[in-house]
C-alpha cells in the first residue's frame, strides 16, 4: 500500500542440462521478471543462449492455429472460458485434429477468395456494359470493319458531325453516351469534333448480343455467387462454432510454448553454462528458490543482487483488491518508480468522490451504474473491465451526492438538499432560496488547497526517498517553500476579506505579518533550487481556483437537466394535458422525445465532464506536486493460462 | 408626490438595468473564454487525433490533452455564476 511491491533481484546460473527444468519451473510460478541480456563487445566469454530444439516447430504450428484463428474471425480476448482442457489432450488433438481442421478452413478460405475473385469480375463487366445498355445495338456491331471508324465513349453534350455518319446518344448514363460511326477518311476529322466536346473514348466489351441483356446476365450470376459465398461464411461460422473452444486451447498451449523455448534468447551463456538476471516480488521469492532448488537437485547456484538503481526496477502495484481498478488509471499518466510513492490508493478514493460533486445525480448515476454493470458482459478486455468498475464506484458516489443535493434528473426529490442547494430557478418552479454558488466555491476551493498541501507534503516525503545529500535537501526546503507561500497568500487574503466559510482574520494585523514573512520565506525556499521556478508563482492561484470546476461544471449540468424538463414538460407536455387535442398528443409524444434525447445528451456530457475533469485535477493539479512516475512494467515470465489446465 | 414617483421609477429602471448589464457580463464571460479554450484546444485536438491514428495508446492522454485548456472556460462560467447569483 502506497508504495510499489518490494522486490529481490536474483541472479541464477546452472549447467546447460538443467536450462529444460528451469525454464519450466521459472514459467509455472509466473513470477520471474527477467532481465534481458544484452551482450557487451568486451566480454566474449558470455554469449546469447540459442532457442530450445523444440522452439520452431511450436513457432510454426503456432503460425498455423493464428491463421485459422484469424480467417475464422476467434479473438481468444473475447471468448468465453468454458472447461479448461488438459494439456496433454490438447497435445494429442494438436497432432490429429488440427490438420484436418486448418485443411477445411484453408479450402474453404480459397473458395471463397475465388468466388469473390468471380463476384468482382462480374460486376466490373456489369459496370462496363452500363453505357452501352443506353444504345440499341447489339455489341457485335461495334466491330470488326475495315472501312469504318467506331468511337465509343462518354461526351459533356450531343454534337452534331458534318460528314456522312451514323451517331447514337444518350444522356441516360452517368455522364452521357455517345456512339458514332464514320468512314475511315473522316477519322482525323471527326475526332478532333469529339475531342473539343469533351470526349472520353471507353473500350467495347469482348462479348456478343444486346448489352442489357449480358448486364444483367453478370448481375445475376454476381447475385449467385454471393449466396454461394454466404453459404461458406456459414460453414466457416460452423467451425467457429465447433472447435472455437480447442483453437484458444492451442493458441494459448503453443505461445507457452514458443515462450519457454524461445526463453534462452534473453539468457546469458557460456560454453557449458547459463546465467539469468532477474526480479522476483519479495514475498514469493522463498517459493521460487526451494521449487529451484528441488527441480535441480542442487544443480544450480542463486545469489541475491543489491539494486542499484531506482529505475532499473519493475514495478508492480499493491494495493487493496477495491482500488486496484484505479490502477489502470495510473497507468494512462505513468507507472510509479520503484521507490516513490503510490497515489493509486488515493487517487481510488478521491476519484469518485471529485466525479459524485460534479455529477451528484440519482437518476444520471443509476443510469450510469445500470451502464457499467451492464456492460461487464460485452467488455472482455481487462482495461475495458477496470474502467467499468471505476465507473461503477464513481456512479454509485454519484448517487450518494444526489441525495445529498436533492437531485433526480435536475428535478428535486422530495426533502430540501441536506448539504448546499444547486437548485436553479428555471422555469415556473422556482422554489427554496437558489443555488447557494458561494458556498459552493468556497468548499471547492477549501478541497483544492487541501488536495494541494497533501501533494507538497508527498512531494517531501517523495524528494527524500528519491534524491540523497543536498540534492534531497534543497527539494524539501522548495517543496515547504511552495507550501509556505500558498498559505501565506491564504493568510494575507484572509486578513484583508472576510469570506464565508474561511478563517476571519480581519482584525489580526499579526496575521498580515505572518503571511508576508511566510511568503517571502517561500519564495527564497523555491529559489534556492531553482531561481527560473519563481515564474510558476501564479501557478498557485490558478491551481486552486481550478478546483472550482466541481462546482461549475456540475452546476451547467444542473441547468442543462433543468432547462430539458422546463421544455419537455413545462412548456410542451403540462399545457397539453389540461385539454387534450390529437395536436396535443403529437406535441405530448414530441415532448417525451425531447426529455429523452435531452437527458441522454446529458448523461454522455456528464459522463465525460464528470469523468474528464476529475481525472485532470488529479493529474494536472496533484501529481505535478510529487509525481515523478516512469517505472518499467512488472512482466514476469508465465502465463496465466485461462483455457488449459496440466 | 410627481417628482417623488418619478425618481423612484428611475431608481428601479437603474437596478433593472444594473442586473441586464450583470447577465450581459456574464454572458460575456462565458462566450469569450468559450472562444478561447476553442482556439486552444483547435491545436491540441487536432494533434491529439494524429497521435491516436498513429498509436491506439495514445487516446486516453490525447483526450486529456485536449481538455486541458478547459480550464479557461470553467474560468469564464466560475465568474459567470458569481455575477448571476
Amino acid at each position: 500500500m502506497l508504495r510499489p511491491e518490494r522486490m529481490r533481484r536474483l541472479l541464477i546460473a546452472a549447467p546447460k542440462g538443467e536450462i529444460d527444468a528451469i525454464i519450466r519451473e521459472l514459467y509455472r510460478h509466473n513470477v520471474y521478471h527477467i532481465e534481458d541480456f544484452v551482450p557487451e563487445s568486451s566480454s566474449e566469454a558470455l554469449s546469447i543462449g540459442h532457442p530450445l530444439p523444440e522452439a520452431s516447430d511450436a513457432a510454426s504450428a503456432l503460425i498455423k492455429v493464428r491463421a485459422i484463428e484469424n480467417a475464422c474471425g476467434i479473438d481468444p480476448e473475447n471468448v468465453d472460458v468454458k472447461t479448461k482442457l488438459p494439456a496433454s489432450k490438447v497435445r494429442e488433438m494438436i497432432r490429429t485434429d488440427l490438420p484436418v481442421i486448418q485443411k477445411e478452413a484453408e479450402d474453404l478460405v480459397g473458395s471463397r477468395s475465388r468466388l469473390e475473385a468471380r463476384q468482382k469480375e462480374h460486376e466490373q463487366r456489369a459496370r462496363e456494359l452500363e453505357p452501352f445498355a443506353a444504345v440499341p445495338l447489339d455489341l457485335e456491331f461495334y466491330r470488326g470493319y475495315t472501312r469504318f471508324t467506331v468511337f465509343t465513349g462518354h461526351i459533356t453534350h450531343d454534337v452534331e458531325i458534318d460528314v456522312p455518319n451514323e451517331k447514337y446518344f444518350s444522356d441516360k448514363v452517368v455522364g452521357n453516351m455517345i456512339v458514332v460511326v464514320v468512314q475511315n477518311e473522316h477519322r482525323e476529322q471527326v475526332e478532333r469534333t469529339l475531342l473539343d466536346a469533351g470526349f472520353q473514348a471507353i473500350p467495347v466489351p469482348e462479348e456478343t448480343g444486346a448489352p442489357a441483356d449480358r448486364m444483367k446476365a453478370h448481375l445475376e450470376e454476381a447475385r449467385g455467387i454471393e449466396g454461394e459465398i454466404s453459404a461458406i461464411n456459414g460453414k466457416i461460422a460452423g467451425i467457429r462454432e465447433r472447435h472455437a473452444d480447442f483453437l484458444v486451447a492451442c493458441d494459448e498451449l503453443l505461445t507457452a510454448d514458443v515462450e519457454r523455448a524461445e526463453a534462452p534468447l534473453r539468457f546469458a551463456t557460456t560454453e557449458e553454462t547459463f546465467i539469468t538476471e532477474g526480479w522476483v516480488p519479495e514475498d514469493r521469492a522463498d517459493r521460487i528458490l526451494d521449487a529451484l532448488e528441488k527441480a535441480t537437485n542442487g544443480k544450480i547456484y542463486i545469489e541475491e543482487l543489491e539494486i542499484e538503481e531506482d529505475t532499473s526496477v519493475p514495478v508492480e502495484y499493491e494495493n487493496p483488491s477495491f482500488a486496484s481498478p484505479t490502477q489502470m488509471l495510473m497507468d494512462i499518466y505513468a507507472r510509479p518508480r520503484y521507490s516513490e510513492i503510490d497515489p493509486t490508493l488515493m487517487v481510488a478514493i478521491v476519484f469518485p468522490i471529485f466525479f459524485g460533486m460534479i455529477l451528484g445525480d440519482v437518476g444520471y448515476g443509476a443510469v450510469l451504474l445500470a451502464l457499467s454493470l451492464g456492460l461487464r458482459k460485452f467488455l472482455k478486455g481487462e482495461g475495458g473491465r477496470n474502467l467499468l468498475k471505476v465507473l461503477s464506484y464513481a456512479s454509485i458516489s454519484s448517487i450518494v451526492f444526489g441525495v445529498l443535493y436533492s437531485e433526480f434528473l435536475g428535478f428535486s426529490l422530495p426533502w430540501e438538499p441536506l448539504v448546499f442547494s444547486r437548485h436553479l430557478n428555471i422555469g415556473g418552479h422556482a422554489g427554496g432560496h437558489g443555488p447557494q454558488v458561494v458556498e459552493l466555491m468556497v468548499i471547492a476551493i477549501w478541497i483544492g488547497i487541501l488536495h494541494i498541501t497533501l501533494g507538497r507534503i508527498l512531494g517531501i516525503l517523495n524528494a527524500r526517498r528519491l534524491y540523497h545529500g543536498r540534492h534531497a535537501t534543497k527539494a524539501v526546503i522548495s517543496h515547504a517553500g511552495w507550501l509556505g507561500v500558498m498559505w501565506g497568500i491564504l493568510l494575507i487574503i484572509w486578513s484583508f476579506f472576510p469570506i464565508p466559510m474561511m478563517l476571519d482574520l480581519t482584525g489580526f494585523p499579526v496575521a498580515i505579518a505572518v503571511g508576508v514573512v511566510l511568503l517571502v520565506a517561500g519564495v527564497i525556499g523555491i529559489a534556492q533550487e531553482n531561481a527560473l521556478e519563481i515564474v510558476e508563482l501564479p501557478t498557485i492561484v490558478s491551481h486552486v481556483l481550478s478546483y472550482a470546476r466541481l462546482v461549475a461544471v456540475g452546476l451547467s449540468s444542473v441547468a442543462i437537466a433543468m432547462v430539458v424538463n422546463y421544455i419537455s414538460i413545462g412548456m410542451m407536455i403540462e399545457p397539453q394535458l389540461e385539454a387534450i387535442t390529437p395536436v396535443g398528443v403529437i406535441l405530448i409524444i414530441v415532448g417525451i422525445l425531447v426529455f429523452l434525447m435531452g437527458h441522454v445528451l446529458n448523461t454522455a456530457l456528464g459522463l465525460l465532464g464528470g469523468g474528464l475533469h476529475s481525472i485532470r485535477l488529479h493529474y494536472v493539479e496533484f501529481f505535478t506536486k510529487f509525481y515523478k512516475g516512469g517505472g518499467k512494467k512488472y512482466n514476469p515470465f508465465g502465463m496465466i493460462s485461462k483455457f488449459t489446465e496440466e | 408626490m410627481v417628482d417623488f414617483g418619478t425618481a423612484e421609477l428611475t431608481l428601479e429602471m437603474i437596478q433593472a438595468s444594473q442586473v441586464g448589464m450583470s447577465a450581459v457580463g456574464a454572458g460575456l464571460a462565458v462566450g469569450l473564454t468559450g472562444v478561447g479554450t476553442g482556439l486552444a484546444e483547435m491545436g491540441i485536438g487536432a494533434a491529439a487525433v494524429g497521435a491516436t491514428a498513429e498509436n491506439r495508446d495514445m487516446f486516453g492522454l490525447a483526450l486529456l490533452f485536449t481538455v486541458i485548456p478547459e480550464t479557461i472556460v470553467i474560468f469564464g462560467l466560475v465568474v459567470a455564476l458569481l455575477l448571476l447569483f
